[in-house]
Protein backbone atom coordinates (compact mmCIF):
# COMPACT_ATOMS: atom_id res chain seq x y z
CA UNK A 1 0.00 0.00 0.00
CA UNK A 2 2.89 2.29 0.62
CA UNK A 3 3.79 1.92 -2.27
CA UNK A 4 0.79 3.17 -4.32
CA UNK A 5 1.83 5.91 -2.35
CA UNK A 6 4.24 7.18 -4.45
CA UNK A 7 3.50 8.51 -7.94
CA UNK A 8 5.42 6.25 -9.57
CA UNK A 9 2.81 3.74 -9.53
CA UNK A 10 -0.15 5.20 -8.92
CA UNK A 11 -0.24 7.98 -12.27
CA UNK A 12 0.43 4.56 -14.25
CA UNK A 13 -2.65 2.55 -12.16
CA UNK A 14 -4.96 5.76 -12.68
CA UNK A 15 -3.69 6.41 -16.88
CA UNK A 16 -4.98 2.13 -17.15
CA UNK A 17 -7.96 3.31 -15.34
CA UNK A 18 -9.19 5.95 -17.52
CA UNK A 19 -8.51 4.28 -20.36
CA UNK A 20 -10.75 1.25 -18.82
CA UNK A 21 -13.06 4.18 -18.17
CA UNK A 22 -13.34 5.83 -21.58
CA UNK A 23 -16.03 4.21 -22.80
CA UNK A 24 -18.31 5.27 -19.84
CA UNK A 25 -17.77 8.76 -21.54
CA UNK A 26 -17.78 8.18 -25.55
CA UNK A 27 -20.89 6.66 -26.98
CA UNK A 28 -20.16 6.95 -30.22
CA UNK A 29 -19.55 4.09 -32.53
CA UNK A 30 -17.14 5.68 -35.11
CA UNK A 31 -15.43 7.39 -32.22
CA UNK A 32 -15.21 3.83 -30.05
CA UNK A 33 -13.83 2.20 -33.49
CA UNK A 34 -11.12 5.01 -33.90
CA UNK A 35 -9.89 3.97 -30.25
CA UNK A 36 -9.68 0.56 -31.22
CA UNK A 37 -7.53 1.10 -34.20
CA UNK A 38 -5.83 3.61 -32.00
CA UNK A 39 -4.98 0.55 -29.61
CA UNK A 40 -4.60 -1.84 -32.23
CA UNK A 41 -1.31 -0.20 -33.74
CA UNK A 42 -0.05 0.85 -30.90
CA UNK A 43 0.02 -3.20 -30.29
CA UNK A 44 1.31 -4.24 -33.56
CA UNK A 45 4.08 -1.85 -33.53
CA UNK A 46 4.97 -3.04 -29.50
CA UNK A 47 4.79 -6.34 -30.95
CA UNK A 48 6.99 -5.56 -33.84
CA UNK A 49 9.40 -3.79 -31.02
CA UNK A 50 10.35 -7.15 -29.59
CA UNK A 51 12.40 -8.02 -33.29
CA UNK A 52 12.73 -4.78 -34.39
CA UNK A 53 13.08 -2.77 -31.43
CA UNK A 54 14.76 -4.86 -28.82
CA UNK A 55 17.02 -7.37 -31.53
CA UNK A 56 17.69 -4.51 -33.42
CA UNK A 57 16.49 -6.48 -36.73
CA UNK A 58 14.55 -4.44 -39.24
CA UNK A 59 12.05 -6.36 -40.52
CA UNK A 60 9.89 -5.20 -43.11
CA UNK A 61 7.25 -7.94 -43.19
CA UNK A 62 5.00 -7.70 -40.29
CA UNK A 63 1.47 -7.41 -42.20
CA UNK A 64 2.49 -11.68 -43.57
CA UNK A 65 2.18 -12.71 -39.78
CA UNK A 66 -0.71 -10.10 -39.53
CA UNK A 67 -2.39 -11.96 -42.20
CA UNK A 68 -1.29 -15.29 -40.91
CA UNK A 69 -3.43 -14.46 -37.70
CA UNK A 70 -6.46 -13.15 -39.14
CA UNK A 71 -6.69 -15.80 -42.36
CA UNK A 72 -6.09 -18.83 -39.87
CA UNK A 73 -8.85 -17.68 -37.51
CA UNK A 74 -10.88 -16.80 -40.00
CA UNK A 75 -10.65 -20.03 -42.14
CA UNK A 76 -11.18 -22.01 -39.13
CA UNK A 77 -14.34 -20.15 -37.98
CA UNK A 78 -15.94 -20.31 -41.30
CA UNK A 79 -15.29 -23.61 -42.02
CA UNK A 80 -15.13 -25.77 -39.18
CA UNK A 81 -17.04 -23.40 -36.48
CA UNK A 82 -14.00 -22.67 -34.25
CA UNK A 83 -14.52 -19.78 -32.21
CA UNK A 84 -12.12 -16.61 -32.78
CA UNK A 85 -11.36 -16.98 -28.94
CA UNK A 86 -9.79 -20.47 -29.39
CA UNK A 87 -8.61 -19.21 -33.05
CA UNK A 88 -7.02 -16.39 -31.45
CA UNK A 89 -3.85 -19.14 -30.08
CA UNK A 90 -3.91 -21.21 -33.13
CA UNK A 91 -3.59 -17.87 -35.45
CA UNK A 92 -0.95 -16.64 -33.43
CA UNK A 93 1.03 -20.00 -33.14
CA UNK A 94 0.89 -20.42 -37.20
CA UNK A 95 2.27 -16.47 -37.28
CA UNK A 96 4.78 -17.86 -34.55
CA UNK A 97 5.75 -20.78 -36.88
CA UNK A 98 6.34 -18.47 -39.70
CA UNK A 99 8.36 -16.18 -38.11
CA UNK A 100 10.07 -18.96 -36.72
CA UNK A 101 10.73 -20.39 -40.08
CA UNK A 102 11.33 -17.12 -41.86
CA UNK A 103 13.74 -16.22 -38.98
CA UNK A 104 16.05 -19.18 -39.49
CA UNK A 105 17.19 -18.95 -43.03
CA UNK A 106 17.64 -15.03 -42.35
CA UNK A 107 19.41 -15.72 -38.89
CA UNK A 108 23.15 -14.35 -40.43
CA UNK A 109 21.65 -11.73 -42.74
CA UNK A 110 22.44 -8.57 -41.32
CA UNK A 111 21.27 -5.27 -41.53
CA UNK A 112 19.62 -4.12 -44.71
CA UNK A 113 19.76 -7.80 -46.40
CA UNK A 114 17.59 -9.07 -43.10
CA UNK A 115 14.83 -6.52 -43.86
CA UNK A 116 15.52 -7.11 -47.24
CA UNK A 117 14.57 -11.13 -47.52
CA UNK A 118 11.91 -9.94 -44.49
CA UNK A 119 10.07 -8.05 -47.28
CA UNK A 120 10.53 -10.83 -49.97
CA UNK A 121 9.00 -13.57 -47.98
CA UNK A 122 6.14 -11.23 -47.13
CA UNK A 123 5.46 -9.82 -50.76
CA UNK A 124 5.44 -13.81 -51.92
CA UNK A 125 2.85 -14.57 -48.79
CA UNK A 126 0.68 -11.63 -50.37
CA UNK A 127 0.92 -12.91 -53.48
CA UNK A 128 -0.17 -16.71 -52.69
CA UNK A 129 -2.68 -14.83 -51.00
CA UNK A 130 -4.25 -13.01 -53.33
CA UNK A 131 -3.91 -15.84 -56.00
CA UNK A 132 -5.33 -18.44 -54.02
CA UNK A 133 -8.52 -18.59 -54.31
CA UNK A 134 -9.44 -22.00 -52.59
CA UNK A 135 -7.61 -24.23 -50.32
CA UNK A 136 -9.21 -27.53 -51.09
CA UNK A 137 -12.89 -26.71 -50.34
CA UNK A 138 -12.41 -23.59 -48.42
CA UNK A 139 -13.08 -20.93 -50.33
CA UNK A 140 -10.37 -18.18 -49.30
CA UNK A 141 -11.56 -15.57 -52.17
CA UNK A 142 -7.81 -14.43 -53.69
CA UNK A 143 -7.50 -11.02 -54.16
CA UNK A 144 -11.42 -10.03 -53.73
CA UNK A 145 -11.15 -10.81 -49.93
CA UNK A 146 -12.30 -13.23 -47.56
CA UNK A 147 -15.53 -12.10 -45.38
CA UNK A 148 -16.43 -13.62 -42.39
CA UNK A 149 -19.66 -14.62 -41.72
CA UNK A 150 -22.07 -12.09 -39.58
CA UNK A 151 -23.58 -13.71 -36.88
CA UNK A 152 -25.16 -9.99 -34.69
CA UNK A 153 -24.06 -10.49 -31.39
CA UNK A 154 -22.42 -13.28 -30.52
CA UNK A 155 -19.55 -12.96 -27.83
CA UNK A 156 -19.21 -16.77 -27.83
CA UNK A 157 -17.76 -15.92 -31.62
CA UNK A 158 -16.07 -12.26 -30.63
CA UNK A 159 -18.34 -10.90 -33.18
CA UNK A 160 -20.49 -8.02 -31.17
CA UNK A 161 -23.07 -5.36 -32.29
CA UNK A 162 -21.24 -2.57 -29.96
CA UNK A 163 -17.88 -1.36 -30.59
CA UNK A 164 -17.09 -1.32 -26.69
CA UNK A 165 -16.26 -5.10 -26.21
CA UNK A 166 -13.95 -4.82 -29.19
CA UNK A 167 -12.30 -2.09 -27.15
CA UNK A 168 -12.26 -3.48 -23.85
CA UNK A 169 -10.78 -6.44 -25.82
CA UNK A 170 -7.85 -4.73 -27.84
CA UNK A 171 -7.20 -2.72 -24.24
CA UNK A 172 -6.64 -5.84 -22.44
CA UNK A 173 -4.27 -7.82 -25.65
CA UNK A 174 -2.15 -4.42 -25.59
CA UNK A 175 -1.72 -4.39 -21.29
CA UNK A 176 -1.01 -7.76 -21.63
CA UNK A 177 1.52 -7.10 -24.22
CA UNK A 178 3.06 -4.02 -22.92
CA UNK A 179 3.74 -6.56 -19.47
CA UNK A 180 5.35 -9.18 -21.51
CA UNK A 181 7.71 -6.63 -22.82
CA UNK A 182 8.10 -5.04 -19.53
CA UNK A 183 9.53 -8.38 -18.09
CA UNK A 184 11.26 -8.98 -21.08
CA UNK A 185 13.42 -6.02 -21.13
CA UNK A 186 14.58 -6.40 -17.65
CA UNK A 187 15.29 -10.19 -17.75
CA UNK A 188 18.31 -11.96 -19.55
CA UNK A 189 16.63 -12.15 -22.61
CA UNK A 190 15.94 -8.34 -22.55
CA UNK A 191 19.67 -8.25 -21.68
CA UNK A 192 21.12 -10.44 -24.83
CA UNK A 193 18.39 -9.01 -26.92
CA UNK A 194 20.19 -5.39 -26.58
CA UNK A 195 23.39 -6.77 -26.75
CA UNK A 196 22.77 -7.84 -30.15
CA UNK A 197 21.62 -5.00 -31.14
CA UNK A 198 24.49 -2.79 -30.09
CA UNK A 199 27.26 -4.90 -31.33
CA UNK A 200 26.47 -8.45 -32.39
CA UNK A 201 30.36 -9.77 -32.61
CA UNK A 202 30.75 -8.23 -28.65
CA UNK A 203 27.70 -10.35 -27.82
CA UNK A 204 29.40 -13.50 -29.35
CA UNK A 205 31.97 -13.09 -27.41
CA UNK A 206 30.35 -13.34 -24.52
CA UNK A 207 28.53 -16.40 -24.82
CA UNK A 208 25.82 -14.90 -26.21
CA UNK A 209 24.16 -17.08 -28.98
CA UNK A 210 22.55 -14.05 -31.12
CA UNK A 211 21.51 -16.63 -33.56
CA UNK A 212 18.88 -18.45 -30.92
CA UNK A 213 17.94 -15.15 -29.41
CA UNK A 214 17.05 -13.63 -32.71
CA UNK A 215 14.72 -16.36 -34.14
CA UNK A 216 13.38 -16.13 -30.36
CA UNK A 217 12.66 -12.68 -30.51
CA UNK A 218 11.07 -13.25 -33.94
CA UNK A 219 9.19 -15.77 -33.43
CA UNK A 220 7.43 -14.19 -30.35
CA UNK A 221 7.29 -10.93 -32.17
CA UNK A 222 5.39 -13.18 -35.34
CA UNK A 223 3.16 -15.18 -32.35
CA UNK A 224 1.63 -11.38 -30.56
CA UNK A 225 1.67 -9.75 -34.76
CA UNK A 226 -0.49 -13.02 -35.30
CA UNK A 227 -2.90 -12.13 -32.03
CA UNK A 228 -3.29 -8.50 -33.52
CA UNK A 229 -4.47 -9.97 -36.60
CA UNK A 230 -7.19 -12.06 -35.31
CA UNK A 231 -8.33 -8.87 -33.48
CA UNK A 232 -8.41 -7.18 -36.82
CA UNK A 233 -10.01 -9.78 -38.51
CA UNK A 234 -12.90 -9.52 -36.08
CA UNK A 235 -13.21 -5.83 -35.86
CA UNK A 236 -13.36 -5.55 -39.93
CA UNK A 237 -14.92 -8.49 -40.56
CA UNK A 238 -13.02 -8.65 -44.06
CA UNK A 239 -10.12 -9.70 -44.93
CA UNK A 240 -8.25 -7.62 -48.15
CA UNK A 241 -4.65 -9.53 -49.06
CA UNK A 242 -3.07 -6.22 -50.18
CA UNK A 243 -4.60 -4.24 -46.99
CA UNK A 244 -3.80 -6.73 -44.63
CA UNK A 245 -0.27 -8.75 -45.65
CA UNK A 246 1.06 -6.05 -47.59
CA UNK A 247 3.69 -2.84 -47.34
CA UNK A 248 0.88 -0.61 -45.81
CA UNK A 249 0.75 -2.99 -42.99
CA UNK A 250 4.15 -3.85 -42.50
CA UNK A 251 5.53 -0.07 -43.28
CA UNK A 252 2.70 1.47 -40.96
CA UNK A 253 3.88 -0.68 -38.02
CA UNK A 254 7.99 0.31 -38.44
CA UNK A 255 6.93 4.00 -38.85
CA UNK A 256 4.91 3.97 -35.25
CA UNK A 257 7.81 1.84 -33.69
CA UNK A 258 10.16 4.17 -35.09
CA UNK A 259 8.24 7.66 -34.56
CA UNK A 260 8.00 6.20 -30.79
CA UNK A 261 10.71 5.02 -29.68
CA UNK A 262 12.55 1.90 -31.54
CA UNK A 263 13.72 -0.58 -28.31
CA UNK A 264 11.65 1.34 -25.65
CA UNK A 265 9.05 -0.56 -24.13
CA UNK A 266 6.47 2.15 -24.53
CA UNK A 267 7.90 4.29 -27.04
CA UNK A 268 6.47 2.04 -30.09
CA UNK A 269 2.94 2.32 -28.25
CA UNK A 270 3.33 5.81 -28.04
CA UNK A 271 4.01 6.02 -32.03
CA UNK A 272 1.12 4.28 -32.23
CA UNK A 273 -1.33 6.42 -30.72
CA UNK A 274 0.09 9.49 -31.47
CA UNK A 275 0.15 8.29 -35.23
CA UNK A 276 -3.05 7.07 -35.54
CA UNK A 277 -4.76 9.93 -33.99
CA UNK A 278 -2.77 12.45 -36.33
CA UNK A 279 -3.65 9.42 -39.29
CA UNK A 280 -7.46 9.90 -38.56
CA UNK A 281 -7.28 13.97 -38.10
CA UNK A 282 -6.00 14.15 -41.50
CA UNK A 283 -8.23 11.60 -42.97
CA UNK A 284 -10.95 13.79 -41.84
CA UNK A 285 -9.72 17.05 -42.63
CA UNK A 286 -7.95 16.33 -46.15
CA UNK A 287 -10.77 13.26 -46.98
CA UNK A 288 -9.59 14.00 -50.54
CA UNK A 289 -6.29 13.02 -50.64
CA UNK A 290 -6.13 9.57 -50.03
CA UNK A 291 -2.68 8.27 -48.42
CA UNK A 292 -2.13 11.41 -47.03
CA UNK A 293 -1.43 10.36 -43.89
CA UNK A 294 1.24 7.82 -44.42
CA UNK A 295 2.98 10.24 -46.56
CA UNK A 296 2.43 12.21 -43.08
CA UNK A 297 3.80 9.30 -41.63
CA UNK A 298 7.14 9.14 -43.67
CA UNK A 299 8.08 12.78 -43.16
CA UNK A 300 7.97 12.16 -39.67
CA UNK A 301 10.05 9.15 -39.73
CA UNK A 302 12.58 11.03 -41.78
CA UNK A 303 12.42 14.12 -39.16
CA UNK A 304 12.94 11.99 -35.78
CA UNK A 305 15.55 9.73 -37.54
CA UNK A 306 17.22 12.78 -37.91
CA UNK A 307 16.25 14.96 -35.33
CA UNK A 308 15.36 12.53 -32.31
CA UNK A 309 16.37 9.45 -32.74
CA UNK A 310 15.25 8.07 -29.81
CA UNK A 311 11.59 8.95 -30.65
CA UNK A 312 8.85 10.61 -29.10
CA UNK A 313 9.50 8.57 -25.97
CA UNK A 314 12.06 10.81 -25.20
CA UNK A 315 9.39 14.07 -24.77
CA UNK A 316 7.37 11.47 -22.36
CA UNK A 317 10.13 10.60 -20.31
CA UNK A 318 11.27 14.08 -19.74
CA UNK A 319 7.56 15.59 -19.01
CA UNK A 320 6.62 12.03 -16.89
CA UNK A 321 10.22 12.73 -14.44
CA UNK A 322 8.67 16.04 -14.20
CA UNK A 323 5.07 15.10 -13.16
CA UNK A 324 6.63 12.69 -10.89
CA UNK A 325 8.92 15.26 -9.22
CA UNK A 326 6.60 17.77 -8.63
CA UNK A 327 3.99 15.32 -7.31
CA UNK A 328 6.49 13.70 -5.07
CA UNK A 329 7.61 17.01 -3.78
CA UNK A 330 3.97 18.69 -3.15
CA UNK A 331 3.22 15.27 -0.97
CA UNK A 332 6.95 15.96 0.32
CA UNK A 333 5.32 18.99 2.08
CA UNK A 334 2.01 17.76 2.99
CA UNK A 335 3.93 15.48 5.17
CA UNK A 336 5.93 17.64 6.51
CA UNK B 1 52.25 -26.66 -9.71
CA UNK B 2 52.33 -29.36 -12.67
CA UNK B 3 52.64 -27.96 -15.93
CA UNK B 4 49.08 -28.79 -17.40
CA UNK B 5 48.59 -27.07 -20.64
CA UNK B 6 44.92 -24.85 -20.85
CA UNK B 7 45.86 -23.67 -23.88
CA UNK B 8 47.63 -25.35 -27.03
CA UNK B 9 47.62 -24.53 -30.74
CA UNK B 10 49.70 -26.90 -32.82
CA UNK B 11 50.69 -25.62 -36.11
CA UNK B 12 47.85 -23.28 -36.95
CA UNK B 13 47.54 -21.72 -40.16
CA UNK B 14 45.41 -18.82 -41.41
CA UNK B 15 45.23 -17.29 -44.88
CA UNK B 16 43.71 -14.57 -46.38
CA UNK B 17 43.37 -14.87 -49.73
CA UNK B 18 47.27 -14.73 -50.97
CA UNK B 19 48.25 -13.58 -47.16
CA UNK B 20 49.51 -16.15 -44.83
CA UNK B 21 48.30 -14.03 -41.55
CA UNK B 22 49.64 -17.24 -39.06
CA UNK B 23 52.25 -19.66 -40.38
CA UNK B 24 52.65 -22.96 -38.43
CA UNK B 25 52.18 -21.11 -35.13
CA UNK B 26 52.62 -23.81 -32.01
CA UNK B 27 52.53 -22.72 -28.74
CA UNK B 28 50.88 -23.88 -25.25
CA UNK B 29 49.77 -21.70 -22.36
CA UNK B 30 50.07 -23.49 -19.10
CA UNK B 31 47.21 -23.19 -15.99
CA UNK B 32 48.34 -20.36 -14.00
CA UNK B 33 50.04 -19.03 -16.42
CA UNK B 34 50.50 -15.07 -17.59
CA UNK B 35 51.69 -15.88 -21.06
CA UNK B 36 52.62 -12.30 -23.67
CA UNK B 37 52.56 -12.98 -27.09
CA UNK B 38 54.39 -10.24 -29.23
CA UNK B 39 55.25 -9.10 -32.49
CA UNK B 40 55.59 -5.60 -34.72
CA UNK B 41 52.26 -4.24 -36.28
CA UNK B 42 50.77 -6.25 -38.30
CA UNK B 43 52.56 -9.73 -37.02
CA UNK B 44 48.86 -11.41 -36.58
CA UNK B 45 48.74 -11.40 -33.05
CA UNK B 46 45.21 -9.87 -32.97
CA UNK B 47 44.62 -13.07 -35.84
CA UNK B 48 45.68 -15.77 -33.18
CA UNK B 49 42.90 -14.50 -30.98
CA UNK B 50 40.48 -14.46 -33.27
CA UNK B 51 41.43 -18.09 -34.86
CA UNK B 52 41.33 -19.10 -30.68
CA UNK B 53 38.26 -17.45 -29.88
CA UNK B 54 36.42 -18.93 -32.90
CA UNK B 55 36.07 -16.06 -35.36
CA UNK B 56 38.15 -17.39 -37.81
CA UNK B 57 38.43 -21.01 -38.69
CA UNK B 58 42.28 -22.08 -39.13
CA UNK B 59 43.25 -23.42 -42.93
CA UNK B 60 45.46 -25.81 -40.83
CA UNK B 61 46.18 -26.88 -37.24
CA UNK B 62 44.60 -27.98 -34.01
CA UNK B 63 43.28 -25.50 -30.78
CA UNK B 64 43.37 -27.75 -27.60
CA UNK B 65 41.37 -26.09 -24.96
CA UNK B 66 41.50 -27.94 -21.80
CA UNK B 67 42.60 -31.23 -24.29
CA UNK B 68 39.68 -30.40 -26.34
CA UNK B 69 40.12 -29.39 -30.18
CA UNK B 70 37.80 -26.11 -30.25
CA UNK B 71 38.68 -25.69 -33.62
CA UNK B 72 35.13 -25.41 -35.31
CA UNK B 73 33.36 -24.07 -32.26
CA UNK B 74 31.26 -20.56 -32.72
CA UNK B 75 32.59 -17.46 -30.52
CA UNK B 76 29.78 -18.08 -27.81
CA UNK B 77 30.84 -21.76 -27.55
CA UNK B 78 34.64 -20.98 -27.25
CA UNK B 79 33.32 -18.33 -24.69
CA UNK B 80 30.89 -20.81 -23.03
CA UNK B 81 33.90 -23.60 -22.50
CA UNK B 82 35.54 -20.56 -20.31
CA UNK B 83 37.61 -18.49 -22.99
CA UNK B 84 36.99 -14.79 -22.41
CA UNK B 85 38.33 -12.03 -24.51
CA UNK B 86 38.83 -8.32 -25.15
CA UNK B 87 39.20 -6.77 -28.61
CA UNK B 88 42.02 -4.34 -29.47
CA UNK B 89 38.92 -1.95 -30.96
CA UNK B 90 36.91 -2.38 -27.77
CA UNK B 91 32.93 -2.68 -28.40
CA UNK B 92 30.72 -1.73 -25.27
CA UNK B 93 27.00 -1.00 -25.42
CA UNK B 94 27.52 2.33 -26.07
CA UNK B 95 23.93 3.02 -25.01
CA UNK B 96 23.71 1.17 -22.25
CA UNK B 97 25.31 1.41 -18.44
CA UNK B 98 28.66 0.67 -17.23
CA UNK B 99 26.86 -2.16 -14.96
CA UNK B 100 24.36 -3.13 -17.57
CA UNK B 101 27.56 -4.25 -20.23
CA UNK B 102 29.12 -6.02 -17.57
CA UNK B 103 25.74 -7.78 -16.65
CA UNK B 104 25.51 -9.16 -20.00
CA UNK B 105 28.60 -11.06 -19.50
CA UNK B 106 27.95 -12.27 -16.06
CA UNK B 107 24.38 -13.75 -17.20
CA UNK B 108 26.34 -16.26 -18.98
CA UNK B 109 26.13 -18.47 -15.43
CA UNK B 110 22.76 -17.42 -14.27
CA UNK B 111 19.00 -16.29 -15.20
CA UNK B 112 18.54 -14.54 -12.83
CA UNK B 113 19.01 -10.56 -13.04
CA UNK B 114 19.99 -9.87 -9.19
CA UNK B 115 22.44 -12.41 -9.60
CA UNK B 116 23.64 -11.15 -12.40
CA UNK B 117 23.48 -7.63 -10.53
CA UNK B 118 25.99 -9.08 -8.21
CA UNK B 119 28.49 -10.58 -9.79
CA UNK B 120 29.07 -7.49 -12.00
CA UNK B 121 29.50 -5.24 -8.99
CA UNK B 122 32.05 -7.78 -7.83
CA UNK B 123 33.92 -7.45 -10.96
CA UNK B 124 33.56 -4.22 -11.32
CA UNK B 125 35.49 -3.84 -8.11
CA UNK B 126 37.96 -5.92 -9.24
CA UNK B 127 38.85 -4.05 -12.23
CA UNK B 128 38.15 -0.79 -10.24
CA UNK B 129 35.42 0.64 -12.23
CA UNK B 130 32.98 0.33 -9.14
CA UNK B 131 32.54 4.44 -8.80
CA UNK B 132 31.40 4.57 -13.23
CA UNK B 133 29.04 1.85 -12.69
CA UNK B 134 25.99 4.10 -13.81
CA UNK B 135 27.75 5.80 -16.28
CA UNK B 136 27.03 5.47 -19.96
CA UNK B 137 29.48 2.86 -21.70
CA UNK B 138 29.67 5.68 -24.36
CA UNK B 139 30.78 8.54 -22.39
CA UNK B 140 33.82 6.48 -20.63
CA UNK B 141 37.40 7.74 -20.93
CA UNK B 142 39.78 5.42 -22.67
CA UNK B 143 41.15 4.01 -19.44
CA UNK B 144 37.79 3.33 -18.36
CA UNK B 145 36.49 1.75 -21.66
CA UNK B 146 39.82 -0.81 -21.49
CA UNK B 147 38.56 -1.72 -17.89
CA UNK B 148 35.11 -1.70 -18.73
CA UNK B 149 36.18 -4.24 -21.77
CA UNK B 150 37.85 -6.30 -19.53
CA UNK B 151 35.27 -6.74 -17.19
CA UNK B 152 32.78 -7.60 -19.55
CA UNK B 153 34.87 -10.86 -20.17
CA UNK B 154 35.78 -11.33 -16.50
CA UNK B 155 32.15 -11.46 -15.65
CA UNK B 156 32.09 -14.58 -17.81
CA UNK B 157 33.93 -16.37 -15.41
CA UNK B 158 36.53 -17.34 -17.77
CA UNK B 159 39.63 -20.16 -17.46
CA UNK B 160 41.56 -17.90 -19.74
CA UNK B 161 41.41 -14.47 -20.01
CA UNK B 162 42.55 -12.82 -24.03
CA UNK B 163 43.75 -9.46 -23.70
CA UNK B 164 44.05 -7.72 -26.57
CA UNK B 165 46.70 -4.61 -25.68
CA UNK B 166 44.39 -3.41 -23.05
CA UNK B 167 47.73 -0.76 -22.30
CA UNK B 168 47.91 0.78 -25.71
CA UNK B 169 47.10 4.54 -25.67
CA UNK B 170 47.20 4.91 -21.71
CA UNK B 171 49.19 7.15 -20.02
CA UNK B 172 52.36 5.56 -17.83
CA UNK B 173 50.14 5.89 -14.86
CA UNK B 174 47.39 4.43 -15.97
CA UNK B 175 50.04 1.87 -17.92
CA UNK B 176 50.56 0.67 -14.06
CA UNK B 177 47.11 0.60 -12.55
CA UNK B 178 46.27 -1.34 -15.73
CA UNK B 179 49.24 -3.83 -14.49
CA UNK B 180 47.42 -3.69 -11.08
CA UNK B 181 44.36 -4.64 -12.41
CA UNK B 182 45.75 -7.86 -14.42
CA UNK B 183 47.49 -8.80 -11.59
CA UNK B 184 44.59 -9.15 -9.19
CA UNK B 185 42.83 -10.76 -11.87
CA UNK B 186 45.78 -13.25 -12.42
CA UNK B 187 46.01 -14.10 -8.26
CA UNK B 188 42.16 -14.48 -8.57
CA UNK B 189 42.88 -17.28 -10.35
CA UNK B 190 42.54 -16.78 -14.10
CA UNK B 191 44.91 -18.01 -16.38
CA UNK B 192 46.46 -14.49 -18.99
CA UNK B 193 47.36 -14.69 -22.82
CA UNK B 194 48.29 -10.75 -23.65
CA UNK B 195 48.80 -9.02 -26.61
CA UNK B 196 51.07 -6.66 -26.32
CA UNK B 197 52.79 -4.19 -28.83
CA UNK B 198 54.64 -2.47 -26.45
CA UNK B 199 57.60 -4.55 -25.35
CA UNK B 200 58.68 -2.98 -21.51
CA UNK B 201 54.61 -3.56 -20.25
CA UNK B 202 54.80 -7.08 -21.70
CA UNK B 203 58.19 -7.89 -20.12
CA UNK B 204 57.12 -6.39 -16.88
CA UNK B 205 53.82 -8.95 -16.51
CA UNK B 206 54.40 -12.04 -18.61
CA UNK B 207 56.27 -14.90 -17.41
CA UNK B 208 56.74 -16.12 -20.78
CA UNK B 209 56.51 -14.55 -23.90
CA UNK B 210 55.81 -15.97 -27.36
CA UNK B 211 57.37 -13.61 -30.20
CA UNK B 212 55.61 -13.25 -34.09
CA UNK B 213 56.12 -11.82 -36.83
CA UNK B 214 54.97 -12.28 -40.25
CA UNK B 215 52.16 -14.77 -38.79
CA UNK B 216 55.40 -16.91 -37.61
CA UNK B 217 56.87 -17.90 -34.41
CA UNK B 218 60.69 -16.35 -34.14
CA UNK B 219 61.40 -16.68 -30.19
CA UNK B 220 59.74 -18.15 -26.75
CA UNK B 221 61.06 -17.86 -23.22
CA UNK B 222 61.32 -15.65 -20.31
CA UNK B 223 60.93 -11.67 -21.49
CA UNK B 224 64.90 -11.27 -20.25
CA UNK B 225 65.81 -14.19 -22.91
CA UNK B 226 63.88 -12.94 -25.27
CA UNK B 227 64.78 -9.30 -25.47
CA UNK B 228 68.78 -10.69 -25.84
CA UNK B 229 67.50 -12.68 -28.65
CA UNK B 230 68.77 -11.22 -32.58
CA UNK B 231 65.82 -12.40 -34.31
CA UNK B 232 63.58 -10.27 -32.10
CA UNK B 233 65.84 -6.98 -31.92
CA UNK B 234 65.90 -7.42 -35.94
CA UNK B 235 62.16 -7.78 -36.10
CA UNK B 236 61.72 -4.59 -33.86
CA UNK B 237 64.54 -2.39 -35.20
CA UNK B 238 63.65 -3.11 -38.53
CA UNK B 239 59.99 -1.91 -37.36
CA UNK B 240 61.49 1.09 -36.04
CA UNK B 241 63.85 1.50 -39.52
CA UNK B 242 60.34 1.08 -41.16
CA UNK B 243 58.78 3.95 -39.05
CA UNK B 244 61.25 6.24 -39.50
CA UNK B 245 61.32 6.15 -43.10
CA UNK B 246 57.65 6.87 -43.46
N1 LIG C 1 39.86 -10.76 -42.11
C1 LIG C 1 41.01 -10.49 -42.73
N2 LIG C 1 41.09 -10.50 -44.08
C2 LIG C 1 42.25 -10.24 -44.71
N3 LIG C 1 43.39 -9.95 -44.08
C3 LIG C 1 43.39 -9.90 -42.73
C4 LIG C 1 42.20 -10.18 -41.99
N4 LIG C 1 42.47 -10.05 -40.66
C5 LIG C 1 43.78 -9.73 -40.60
N5 LIG C 1 44.34 -9.64 -41.82
C6 LIG C 1 45.75 -9.34 -42.12
O1 LIG C 1 46.53 -10.20 -41.36
C7 LIG C 1 47.71 -9.54 -40.90
C8 LIG C 1 47.80 -9.64 -39.42
O2 LIG C 1 46.81 -8.79 -38.83
P1 LIG C 1 46.59 -8.70 -37.28
O3 LIG C 1 45.46 -7.76 -37.05
O4 LIG C 1 46.45 -10.04 -36.72
O5 LIG C 1 47.95 -8.04 -36.78
P2 LIG C 1 48.37 -7.60 -35.32
O6 LIG C 1 49.61 -8.31 -34.99
O7 LIG C 1 47.25 -7.73 -34.39
O8 LIG C 1 48.72 -6.07 -35.57
P3 LIG C 1 48.54 -4.78 -34.63
O9 LIG C 1 49.73 -4.71 -33.74
O10 LIG C 1 48.53 -3.65 -35.59
O11 LIG C 1 47.26 -4.94 -33.91
C9 LIG C 1 47.62 -8.12 -41.43
O12 LIG C 1 48.37 -8.04 -42.60
C10 LIG C 1 46.16 -7.94 -41.69
O13 LIG C 1 45.95 -7.01 -42.74
MG1 LIG D 1 46.09 -6.43 -33.32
Amino acid sequence: MARLASPRYYLPVLLILLLFALPLFVKSPYYLHIMAMVLFWAYMATAWNIVGGFAGQLSLGHGAYVAAGAYTSSLLFAYLGISPWFGMFIGGLVAGLMGFLVGYPTLRLRGAYYALATVGFAEGFRVILTNTTHIGKWKTGGAEGFMIPLLGNAPQHMQFISKVPYYYLILVLFLILVLICRWIDGSKLGYYLTALREDEDAALALGINTARVKLVAATLSAFFAGVGGVFYAQLIRYLEPNAIAGPIMSNQIVFLAIVGGRGTVLGPALGGLVLTLIGEITRVVFNQIMGLHLFLYGLLVVLFVIFKPRGLIEFLEVLWNRLVNLLERREGKHAA
Amino acid sequence: MPHRALLELRNVTIKFGGLIAVNDLSFTVNEGEIVGLIGPNGAGKTTVFNLISGVYRPTKGEIYFNGENIVGLKPYQVCQKGIGRTFQLVKPFGNKTVLYNVMVGAFLHTNNTHVSREKALEVLKLVGLHHRKDMLAKNLTIVDRKKLEVAKALATEPKLLLLDEVLAGLNPAEVNEAIEVIKRIHRAGVTILLIEHVLKAAMALSQRVVVIDYGRKIAEGPPEEVTNNPEVIKAYLGERYGAARN
